[in-house]
Order: C-alpha cells, then structure tokens, then sequence
C-alpha cells in the first residue's frame, strides 16, 4: 500500500469516526474518545521509537506540557490555538532534551525520558507554588464534548498521515537504517543526529497536540494527574502490543485496549486489573510481534491458499 | 602529478596507553588501487575507521579531495564521496538486499553523479555484483559471502569516489576471492574510484594491486610496488617475527 492509498483510507476512516457524535451515547463518545486518544499516542510513539527501537518513556511528558498551555492559554487562546502551540511547545521540548540526550541507547535512554517527565512535573509544581502561590488551575470555559472529540480525532489522523509520510520517505529510511546499525547507515551518509531529533521532536508533537486537547476535559489541572507516567506506559504497552514497526498495530490495539479496558471494568470490577495483566502477559508470550503480526500471517494464508 | 582524492597525515590514534595507529601518512589519487597489509593486530582496520570518521584520530588530520575533515561525523566523510565496507559484514538485516543498495542512493549517493550513470540504480549495482536474483531476499538471509558483495553494493549505492573494502575476501573460497578481486578492478576501472583495500591474505592482494602499504605495530614500515616490498627486509622481518613469512600467511 503506497502514501495515496494508505492516505485516503484513513481520509475515509475519519470521516465516518467523525459521525460518532451522532450515533453514540454520551458514554460510548467518551470510550470513542479514548480509543482515538491512545490511538494517537501510539502512532505518535510509534513513528521515531518502532524504526529505530528506542524506547521512550518521555510521552507523559509532551502530553503534560500540552494540557498546561492549554490551561495556560485558556481565555486568551481559542482552543484551536492551545491545541496547535501545546504541540509545538513539546516539540520544542524534544528537540532540546532530544539533542542533550538522543546518543544513548537501550536502558538508560528509557530512564531519562523517564526522568524528563518527573523533571516537568516537578518544575511546573515549584514554579506554581514559588510565583503563583497555588498548585493547579481551573479551566473554567471548555468546549462541548463534541468538539473535543473532533479535536482529538483530527490530531490522531494528523499523527497517522504523518506517520505514513515518515514511513514512506527518506526520513523513515533513515530511522529504520538508524535502527538496524546506526553506524553503518552515518557511513552510508545519514546525519543521525538530526534525524532523530527530527523525528522525535515530530512524535512529541502530537503527544503535545493531544495533551492539549484533552486538557478541557478535566475541569482542575494539577502537574500529577496530566503528568501522570501511566498514561505514558499504557502508550508504550498499546504500541507495543499492537507491534511498534506498524502503522495499523498501533491503532487495533488502542481500541482492543480501549474497549476491553471498559467491558473488564464493567464486568469485573474487583478482577479487571488482575485479567488484563493476564491477558497481557499472553500476548507477548504467543505474539510477540505484536497484534500487526496477526494481519501479517492472515495475508500469508490468503496468499498462499 | 594529481591532487590526492584522499590523503591522511600523521594520522595516529591512541586507547589509553596503546598506540594502536602512529603517525601514518597515506596519499590516494583518482584511480589508484592501493592494498594495506599487515599482521594482526597491525592497526589496519582502526585506521581505516579514521579514514570514514568512525573514528577521530588522536592526532593528525584526514583530507578528501582536499578537504579537512579531522573529527568531522562518518557522514560528513560519505557526503565528500568516502564510502566503506566493514570487516564483518553490517548490512541491513530486516531490508531487502535492494534497499540496502538504495540506502546509499537515498543518503550519500544523492548530490553526487559519476562520471557516466552507470550505477545509479540499485537494480543495475546488483547485477554488476550477481545478487540480482536475492534483491527481495532480506540481506539477514543471505550467506556470509553474499552479504560480503552487498557490502560492496551497498558502498556502491554511496556514489563514491573513494572506496575503501576491509577484508572483503576474508572467509571466501578462492574461486570467490578471484571473482571479488576481478571485480574490485572493474569497479575501479569503470569509474575511476580510487580504492584502498586491506587484506590479511597477503597472496590476494599483491596480485592485484598496483601498489601495497605494510602496517606493522601501528607503524607504516613500507609503500611501493608489490614485488618490492615483498622483498623488504623490514617487512620480511614483520611476517616471520609475528606470524610466519607472507607466502605462508596466505595459504
């Protein structure tokens, strides 16, 4: 499938996404949305740490600085607005943390990023308590839910054509080179360097864009819900469970997540934590390459039936 | 005579205490096929990492086509048309042979043309090394020696106009050390590349390069036609003090 066609079939994919409003309850449009957002996050996750395999912990991070120029902004700002610059103060973030820190790899690449997020938090907190004398702000004006929702899934399907762009240009041959052997592809004349703070600063984007627009949906911001590092692990599991080397991985198991998250909360309440986790411990145990490797085989046999 | 397309100058690096390359100058001209040979441990592929910027050397400077690029990134060395093969071959296991070719085209290979188009395709490159048949085939799969002439393809795909191969006859059988040999020359000869290989099968390398350089405990001890350095005492010396004369060596 080229950039064209992968590009209208999300096209069409978000414009029926799009009529959700209309069909769903008020209860179904909050789980669309979270399916959306973590879909988003995954992709965006997915497009600079599949290709070149760094893990990254630092998507708590951009999502936080998102909803706080959103909280920032409000008033001044028209959502519109919050949604764009919260997107690029986190790329611009990345790109300065990602020149400081891209040259390591494996573990401690992981624990920095990590670390950058705490380091947000904890600079936020101290600035608000220092300058403003209070931690936390109230967004009082938010846009409907509907609006939300269409915010949301406008930056997701950014973050997917994005990543089909990436994926299907030089960029994205230089990350896979980078991944394979990051020296052998510098001989071949890649600049590393700038590619990867390009691309990741480009994922933190929309990890910004998205924080920012969900920011509205909670009334009272405060740096350890928005910053909260779980949001940051659940984007790396989903990504990782739908299998981080594709685009439409990524996305299957956000709303796999997404809804069996809901109907094992529903159904068993006191059990649904200790389920998913088994669940989770059997899909990297028998599907190692991810939800993504499903379709694979699936096209094999179609093949070769 | 020409400018040299890529010349190192006292080039010397250091690990802690070891001196591991010391103070070696080397001219290569447009055209040249120049073999380095040394015994173990003699520092030829550490300096060879000097001359693609995987390395900076601790002390001397490296120029291609004149230009200084001492401590400059390996890419900033392929942009200026220095292209390499490791010792062990790093191709792109997950890719098809053919993108492994196209990567060079795609990065260093992009701004550069040869003097006649003769390998800007990837297609056409692994036709002219035989791996026109595996192009599909991830280049993880292919045999050793296979993924020894991708190396060479992938190099290719840079457009360079310095080559530089690190044991690419290593492991092959003699009928495949003959055929990359013949090759190498062709490739030179088709378009004018300058070529530097190392080799540790002495044999191999002195029957098809006109002009050989020993390196020996870091040092360059020679650098001159092939039959006169292999009467060289002090590189006779080198062989039989470290490990065996050069005829033995390469049998």
């Amino acid at each position: 499938m080229n950039s064209r066609h992968a590009l209208l079939a999300l096209l069409a994919g978000g414009l029926a996404l799009a009529a959700l409003p209309w069909l769903l309850s008020d209860f179904l449009l909050a789980l669309a949305l979270s399916c959306v957002m973590y879909a988003g996050l995954a992709v965006s996750w997915s497009m600079f740490c599949g290709p070149t395999n760094y893990l990254s912990l630092a998507t708590a991070a951009f999502f936080g600085l998102g909803t706080y120029v959103t909280a920032w902004g409000a008033g001044a700002l028209p959502y519109g607005l919050s949604v764009l610059a919260g997107g690029l103060v986190a790329a611009g973030f990345a790109a300065l943390i990602g020149a400081a820190v891209l040259h390591l790899r494996g573990a401690y690449f992981a624990v920095i990023t990590f670390g950058m997020g705490e380091l947000v938090r904890h600079g936020i907190t101290y600035y608000e308590k220092a300058f403003e004398g209070t931690v936390g702000r109230i967004i009082a004006e938010a846009p409907e839910s509907t609006t939300v929702y269409w915010m949301v899934l406008l930056v997701s399907m950014g973050a997917v054509a994005a990543a089909v762009l990436v994926r299907d240009h030089r960029l994205g041959l230089a990350l896979r080179g980078i991944g394979s052997d990051e020296e052998r592809a510098q001989t071949l004349g890649v600049n590393a360097r700038r590619s990867k703070i390009a691309a990741f600063a480009l994922s933190a984007f929309f990890a910004g864009a998205l924080g920012a627009a969900m920011a509205v949906r909670w009334t009272y911001i405060d740096p350890l819900t928005v910053f909260n590092p779980f949001i940051g692990f659940q984007t790396v599991l989903i990504a990782m469970v739908g299998g981080a080397q594709t685009i439409l991985g990524p996305i299957a198991s956000a709303v796999v997540f997404g809804l069996l998250t809901e109907f094992l909360r529903l159904q068993f309440p006191y059990l649904f934590l200790v389920i998913l986790g088994f669940l989770l411990i059997l899909l990297v145990l028998y599907l190692p390459g991810g939800i993504a490797s499903l379709f694979e085989r699936w096209r094999w046999r179609r093949g070769n039936v | 005579m020409s400018e040299p397309l890529l010349a190192a100058r006292g080039v010397s690096v250091r690990f802690g205490g070891l001196v591991a390359v010391d103070g070696v100058d080397l001219d290569v001209r447009a055209g040249e096929l120049v073999g380095i040979i040394g015994p173990n441990g003699a520092g030829k592929t550490t300096f060879f990492h000097t001359l693609s910027g995987v390395l900076a050397p601790t002390a001397g400077r490296v120029l291609v086509g004149g230009d200084d690029l001492t401590g400059k990134p390996p890419h900033a060395y392929a942009a200026h048309g220095v292209a390499r093969t490791f010792q062990t071959p790093r191709v792109f296991k997950e890719m098809p042979a053919i993108d492994n070719v196209r990567f060079g085209l795609e990065f260093a290979g992009r701004t550069r043309q040869h003097a006649h188009d003769a390998f800007d395709e990837a297609e056409t490159i692994l036709e002219f090394l035989g791996l026109a048949d595996v192009a599909a085939v991830p280049a993880g799969g292919l045999t050793p020696s296979r993924q020894r002439l991708l190396e060479i393809g992938m190099a290719l795909g840079a457009r360079p106009r310095v080559l530089l191969l690190d044991e690419v006859a290593a492991g092959l059988t003699h009928a495949e050390v003959d055929a990359s040999a013949q090759l190498i020359r062709r490739v030179r000869d088709e378009l004018g590349l300058a070529v530097v290989w190392i080799e540790h099968a002495v044999r191999v390398l002195m029957n098809y390069v006109e002009r050989v350089a020993v390196l020996h405990q870091g040092r360059k001890i020679a650098d001159g036609d092939p039959r006169a350095v292999a009467k060289d005492p002090a590189v006779v010396e080198a062989y039989l003090g470290e490990e065996g004369e050069p005829e033995r060596r390469a049998a």
